[in-house]
């Protein structure tokens, strides 16, 4: 934890390094950093002038920068915290009901309405655990792992722009602080697996980092993709690009390639957050629970929320630059608070609807064989990212001209090409349907009097 | 386009066809999984919440017993017929009337092979459809069937129905042996000794 607090702390020093104007090339609006507006506001607040009345000065002294800098990093540290928490239990409580309904249970329930608290009573039933490390243990290390996994998380959700301006910090690096930060729980889990001194510990982190080190790859090359089309790799300032035609120009609908290198993406971030089909590093049939084999308790706990924190984050990333980001159709009716209140729905209700697909594809595939999923990186995603990455640049470089300026045709041809591939996908799903009703089911066509011939 | 596929790979399929394939297989094959678990998603589910709700029991399910009181006579042949020796009976016969002490069933040992319920000659016996036996402690899964201990309200009153009759009938024996007794005294007293030694009642 306290790695995540250092790590905003930093970003928040970046932040103000940025309002001094020492950042370079930044398209960030020059909106200010409210943190400390908020510190200022409190200063300068009746009860604080009073209280500074009653010490014999007529206003409360101002706080030195670092201060300040350590007291907004703070607050931020504890909204990001809370979000983080929230929005992990949630997906906890979706994964579980979702799960229930694909395999017509109908999932917990019980806790509050729907179930919705169940995450919350697991939570606190965690914390009453006992923390139990293994005697053969690296203890500093198993102490350390799953603080910096969630450290990894709390510091990636930083650099998402959840609202216009309403981001934590809109770091111009955005893309490439998201893909590093994100490795850096990859150290987390391989730490875990060493440090536990357990044969199924390990060989879960091995496979994490050989899974991490080759999705790496599609995973940055397919996220090339928007960034050629935008020209930025701010996650803000990508989704200030999508706003066009009333909000629904998303970099989906502006160049025929983003399409695919999404589907990529996704998949990659599949590897990444190490979900089905890809959770080999903690195969229940053969590792027992993988890395955190040896974990318990409130160590697990964080292992636990990472994962589904991380699976929103990658989301939102997602979201920020293939689907739009904030952008909604007609969202720009709206107006202050209200906009920021319309663009974070929107921005969340997309990068849970990417979370609910991941959950979908996780109760609907098996699990692969290591073999399957390295060949699946390196001879398929690989691949086909470069040739998306080629394409989208040969695309970009034809057109020659911003998106906007483009001939209508040009500009109405990615819109028509992925509904067409959605409507034409759709069509032969439902025969499929269709068919595979009408077809008998194995069962029936081992017809009982074959089966009476037989003895 | 080049084969990146590695067809060689023992689970490869037979049919090879080639890296373009590959790819549209994997996507197609997932779209179709995806949508048959997005049939089931709007299924309505087969659970029950189970202590609210419960999934219908056949008849002839065989859960913990239970007994018709009034039929058993204490014969024993459920006890005898269990081959775990679960069942232990007490009672005291009064007479026709039972007076019952107990009628147990160890569930500790009891399997439900229903074996003790065929040779009941009263057919009294039953395995029911409750099955939850969980309880805190062993000795609790030793169940008593009987409804009532003791005597029961009829056999009570049948009781001392049959007492007050017997009681009648000893009272018209005793006068009509007195009513005998008196002339027969009066013709011959020399024989009454014999005759009220014949029409005395029993002493109990
Ligand atoms: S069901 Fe079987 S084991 Fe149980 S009491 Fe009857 S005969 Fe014995
Ligand atoms: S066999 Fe039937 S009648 Fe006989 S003791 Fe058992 S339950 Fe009673």
């Amino acid at each position: 934890m306290s790695a995540s607090l250092a790590l905003s702390l930093w970003l928040q020093s970046a932040r103000l390094q940025q309002q001094t104007g020492a950042a370079l090339g930044s398209t960030t609006a020059p909106d200010s950093n409210w943190t400390l507006d908020l510190l200022e506001w409190v200063r300068t607040s009746w009860l604080s002038t009073k209280l500074a009345g009653l010490a014999g000065m007529d206003q409360a002294p101002a706080l030195p920068t670092w201060a300040a800098a350590a007291i907004g990093a703070g607050i931020a540290v504890g909204i990001v915290i809370g979000f983080v928490s929230v929005v992990a239990m949630f997906s906890i409580w979706l994964e579980r009901r979702v799960a229930g309904r694909i395999q017509s249970r109908i999932g917990p329930n019980r806790v509050g309405p729907f179930g919705l608290l169940q995450s919350l009573a697991d939570g606190v039933k965690l914390l009453l655990k006992e923390d139990i490390i293994p005697s053969g243990a690296d203890r500093k290390l198993f102490v350390l792992a799953p603080a910096l996994v969630m450290a990894s998380a709390l510091a990636m959700f930083a650099a998402v722009p959840m609202a216009d301006g309403a981001g934590f910090t809109d770091i111009n690096l955005g893309v490439l602080f998201i893909v590093g930060i994100s490795a850096l729980a990859t150290i987390g889990v391989i730490m875990a697996g060493w440090s536990s001194n357990n044969k199924w510990a390990l060989y879960g982190a091995m496979r994490e980092a050989a899974q991490v080190v080759s999705y790496e790859v599609p995973l940055g090359i397919s996220l090339l993709v928007p960034v050629i089309v935008g020209g930025t790799l701010e996650l803000g300032a990508a989704s200030r690009l999508q706003s066009g035609w009333g909000g629904s120009c998303w970099f989906l609908f502006q160049n025929p390639f983003v399409l695919p290198a999404f589907v990529l993406y996704f998949i990659a971030a599949l590897a990444e957050n190490k979900r089905a089909p890809f959770d080999l590093p903690e195969s229940e049939s053969e590792l027992v629970a993988g890395f955190h084999t040896e974990y318990s308790g409130i160590r697990f706990s964080f292992f636990f929320l990472e994962e589904y924190a991380a699976m929103f984050l990658m989301s939102a990333v997602g979201t920020a630059l293939f689907l739009g980001g904030w952008n909604f159709p007609g969202i720009d009716l709206l107006k202050g608070g209200w906009l920021i209140a319309a663009q974070l729905a929107v921005f969340v209700v997309k990068s849970m609807f990417l979370v609910l697909l991941m959950i979908w594809i996780r109760w609907t595939l098996p699990r692969m064989r290591v073999d399957q999923v390295m060949v699946m990186g390196y001879k398929y995603l690989t691949p086909l990212s470069l040739i998306c990455v080629v394409g989208a640049s040969v695309w970009e470089v034809w057109a020659a001209v911003p998106f906007h300026e483009r001939p209508i045709w040009m500009q109405l041809f990615t819109p028509v090409l992925v509904f067409g591939v959605c409507a034409v996908l759709g069509a032969m799903l439902r025969k499929q349907a269709i068919e595979s009703a009408a077809q008998p089911t194995t069962r029936s066509r081992i017809a009982p009097r074959a089966h009476a011939a037989a003895h | 386009m080049v084969n990146f596929a590695d067809n060689t790979a023992p689970d490869s399929q037979a049919k090879a066809g080639g890296w373009w394939s590959d790819v549209w297989l994997g996507l197609w094959t997932t779209l179709v999984g995806m949508r048959i678990t997005l049939k089931y998603f709007f299924k309505k589910p087969v659970t029950v919440q189970y202590p609210e709700e419960r999934m219908p029991i056949p008849d002839r399910y065989r859960g913990i017993h239970y007994l018709e009181q009034e039929k058993c006579i204490y014969c024993f042949q459920c006890a005898r017929a269990c081959p775990v020796d679960c069942i232990t009976m007490e009672a005291v016969r009064h007479g026709k009337e039972l007076e019952w002490i107990s009628f147990s069933v160890d569930y500790n040992r009891c399997m439900f092979c229903e074996l003790c319920t065929y040779p009941c000659p009263k057919d009294c016996i039953h395995e029911g459809k409750e099955f939850a036996l969980v309880t805190y402690d062993r000795k609790e899964l030793i169940h008593d069937l009987l409804t009532y201990r003791g005597l029961s309200d009829e056999a009570k009153v049948r009781l001392a129905e049959a007492e007050k009759e017997k009681a009648a009938k000893e009272a018209a024996k005793a006068a009509k042996a007195a009513a005998a007794a008196k002339p027969a005294a009066a013709a011959k007293p020399a024989s009454a000794p014999g005759a009220g030694d014949a029409a005395a009642p029993p002493a109990s």
